[in-house]
């Protein structure tokens, strides 16, 4: 049972993990938080329900949906935010509440505004035993998955050039300029990154509920966005911090709260929330930006 | 090789340059002094790309560069070591050494660039692994230099290089940026010690108010009235 609930939270944390850092790669180059971020999480999920409606198989499913929401996100900043660039954080922030409701009606009205079952295969809702142990295969996926592509992101960011270019811009977007590196690339990449985490976690948050509705990546992405917070807005491995605290908190809350309190669970996290920022405003692992004068 | 025609530069209501014309000839050291706030930095910005020219032009190597971004300016040859030095705290000096040569050249000659920065800046070399933000200051400009060298460029804009040195460290980069002349580098220095810049420079452009006030060769601008007066303190 104890097992059991340590797998649940770290694999609920994983997915807070994936979204917050998708949220952090791109605030910490462009100074948006993207509030449609969500929606790149849904229209992951729904790319999934098609392509198994249309008898693809199961990984050849999953590539095209986690794809769909990496070009979806580099779709969203050409067409969006690019002609807002050099704009307030205001109108940035605008433009994505916007973009997050339109793509929200489009869903309600496109396709329903209820929840449509995905057929995920029969093995991911099994379990296995692990000496006295039960442990479910879907949170232990999610672990593996979210693990894979922490590491995954680390390597890039640490080796390639524009790994290193993304991790430059986010202290001096204007000296990385300088050397003659593309500000396109670099945003583009940013985009095109949170969108992969964004469909990863999408397809980790559907293989948990087997249905996708319009409303899907909301919740999971305000969380997201709490994580990122506590972390430190802009900074990458506060995120993923943030992420798994917020997880195993809300798992750990869930398991031993009494009845008659349960229903008060995300106050008293989110109360547990304001007294870290309380004591750390910048959060578990401040960003580094540049200080000029 | 550059040539600046008639810029201006608004920020807002504020103009920051009314009026500068220089050129720079392949080779030279041009320095361009004047007290602060006289416009230089802002000058130095609209060739780099990064302030926009309200009006006039840029001309780098016969081709209109005003307008360009600041990555186009810098594929064409053209570095800008920036004002307080701006290198990559949280990167290594590996790293940063790795982004200022990497869009110019093929990934096996910027590393042989990279040993050539190693052997002109030895201080590097044994701070190769070290984050860019625990150098010192002075360490921090050579490194600044050095990014902006990776990338091979055929003339750099230096921004207040002394700023905030110790005066045997300014003395050592001095050196350093004669040497670089002395390669072929094409030089444009911009510099608050106008004593130090005048030593350096073959010719000099004073600015005043966002305005060319004075202009000739070093030696003319050193012995001036009006220069030692306003800024050489004789």
């Amino acid at each position: 049972m104890i097992a059991q609930q340590i797998i649940n939270a770290v694999s609920l944390g994983g997915v807070y993990a994936l979204l917050a850092l998708g949220l952090a790669i791109v605030f910490s180059i462009v100074g948006l938080i993207n509030f449609a971020h969500g929606e790149l999480m849904t229209l992951s999920g729904y790319a999934l329900l098609a392509s198994l409606v249309l008898g693809f198989p199961f990984p050849v499913a999953v590539l095209v949906a986690v794809s769909c929401g990496a070009l979806a996100a580099v779709a969203m900043e050409r067409i969006a935010f690019r002609p807002m660039r050099g704009a307030s954080v205001t109108s940035l922030l605008l433009t994505s509440f916007a973009v997050s409701s339109l793509l929200k009606v489009v869903f309600q009205n496109g396709i329903s505004a209820r929840p449509q079952a995905v057929a995920m295969p029969g093995w991911m809702t099994g379990s296995f035993s692990f000496g006295d142990f039960t442990i479910g295969v879907g949170p232990s996926i999610s672990i593996v998955v979210s693990a894979l592509a922490l590491i995954a992101l680390e390597i890039f960011l640490r080796r390639s050039v524009t790994g290193t270019a993304m991790r430059a811009a986010a202290e001096d977007f204007d000296v990385v300029r300088l050397m003659g590196i593309p500000a396109s690339r670099i945003i583009a990449t940013a985009f095109l990154l949170s969108g992969l985490l964004a469909g990863l976690a999408a397809m980790l948050w559907v293989a948990q509920r087997a249905s996708v509705d319009p409303l899907m990546g909301f919740t999971p992405v305000l969380k997201a966005f709490i994580a990122a917070v506590v972390g430190g807005l802009g900074s990458l491995p506060g995120a993923v911090a943030g992420g798994f605290l917020l997880g195993i908190i809300e798992v750990l809350l869930q398991a031993t709260l009494p009845g008659a309190i349960a229903p008060y669970r995300d106050a008293i996290v989110l109360s547990g929330v304001i007294a870290v920022l309380l004591v750390r405003p910048q959060g578990l692992i401040p960003a580094v930006r540049a200080q000029r004068s | 090789m550059l040539s600046v025609e008639a810029l201006k530069i608004r920020y807002g209501e504020v103009e920051a340059v009314r009026r500068v014309d220089l050129t720079v000839d392949s080779g030279e050291i041009i320095a361009l002094v004047g007290a602060n706030g006289a416009g230089k930095s802002s000058t130095l910005g609209a060739v780099a790309g990064l302030v926009p020219a309200a009006s006039g032009k840029v001309i780098f190597d016969g081709v209109d560069i005003t307008g360009l971004t600041p990555e186009a300016i810098a594929r064409k040859g053209v570095a800008l070591v920036p004002e307080g030095r701006r290198i990559f705290a949280s990167l290594t000096v590996a790293d940063n050494l790795r982004l200022g040569g990497a869009v110019h050249q093929p990934a096996a000659e910027a590393r042989l660039r990279e040993e050539e920065m190693l052997e002109l800046f030895p201080i590097l070399r044994r701070y190769h692994r070290v984050k860019g933000g625990n150098l010192s200051g002075g360490e921090q400009q050579m490194l600044a230099i050095a990014r902006a060298l990776m990338g091979k460029p055929r003339m750099i804009l230096l921004d207040e290089p002394s700023l905030g040195l110790a005066p045997q460290l300014i003395d050592t980069v001095f050196d350093l940026i004669a040497e670089l002349r002395r390669k072929g580098l094409t030089i444009l220095l911009v510099e608050q010690n106008v004593a130090l810049a005048l030593e350096i420079a073959d010719r000099a452009v004073v600015l005043a108010n966002g305005e060319v006030v004075l202009s000739g060769t070093a030696k003319e601008l050193a012995s001036s009235d009006l220069v030692r007066q306003a800024y050489l303190g004789a």
